[in-house]
């Protein structure tokens, strides 16, 4: 295991490293633009997209933005520990990370069904096309997320983790809270 | 376990409800979604400059990622008003 002290205050190392960064900025300015085209197509019919908006439930969308955060303040955790060589609690951390992504998951699932279930599919009308567009796309996003958390776990419990892998797999895990931050008050709260 | 973390995680959730509470409660309210992205732009840059920890970065990122959502939040606003 390797916990070498990066200097972060230089340009070209920030935490997570700078391929990372630089994928942030783009994942961010893709949903920002898709964020900024969902409202211009509100001005279309407003109304449309308060009823539309009021028929998604805000509690769900609250509870996982929760889950969101806390499974972000646990990888914060994760890493920290990492840092002072604790692995036991490195790991037990990481999983109480992965479950917050899991329960994201599985709320995001029920939620899916229940908007089926009504028949507020894709091409129900233009606001649930972005819903279905955007908030799938990060579910894309929180998969990969799981998956990588998911190697990292599994380079913990084989010693073979070294700390540049570790930040940049919670930085990923972190971009998932920031888009979800973005997406969550415009679709849920806004309209 | 940082405790700075642990008030940072208290202040995003009570930020979180703030926010939904404030948007169905009231709604009619001339600036609501003003108050609203504001709020999320803090939970934003909580979440960015504490668990990712760009405090400890370069500038150049810490402005990169202000200016951002500065940007984000002014096109939005501006678009949607």
């Amino acid at each position: 295991m390797n916990t070498t002290k990066i200097n972060y205050k230089d340009i070209y190392y920030p935490p997570g490293g700078i391929l990372m960064w630089i994928l942030i900025f783009l994942e961010l300015i893709t949903f920002g633009i898709a964020l900024i085209a969902l409202v211009v197509s509100s001005k279309e019919d407003p109304d449309l997209f308060h009823q539309s908006r009021l028929q998604l439930d805000t509690t769900f969308g609250a509870i996982n933005t929760v889950f969101l955060l806390v499974s972000g303040f646990f990888m914060a955790t994760t890493v920290h520990q990492f840092k002072l060589n604790n692995l036991k609690r490195t790991s037990f951390y990481l999983k109480l990370a992965m479950l917050g992504g899991f329960l994201f998951l599985i709320l995001k699932g029920v939620e899916y069904y229940f908007k089926i279930e009504q028949g507020y599919t894709l091409d129900y009308n233009t606001f649930y096309t972005f819903y279905w567009l955007l908030t799938g796309f990060h579910v894309i996003h929180v998969i990969v997320g799981l998956v990588i958390l998911l190697f990292m776990q599994n380079g913990i419990k084989k010693s073979t983790a070294v700390i540049e892998d570790v930040e940049a797999s919670a930085t990923f895990w972190h971009m998932c809270d920031l888009i979800w931050l973005l997406l969550f008050p415009i679709l849920y709260l806004i309209f | 376990m940082k405790k700075k973390d642990i008030y940072i995680l208290g202040t995003l959730i009570a930020l979180t409800t703030l926010t939904a509470l404030f948007s169905n409660v009231y709604f009619d309210l001339e600036n609501i979604v003003l108050i609203i992205m504001l709020l999320s732009g803090i939970k934003f840059l909580l979440v960015a400059f504490q668990f990712m920890e760009l405090k400890k970065a370069h500038s150049f990122w810490k402005i990169l990622l202000v200016s951002y959502l500065v940007i984000f939040n002014t096109m939005l606003l501006l678009v949607y008003s």
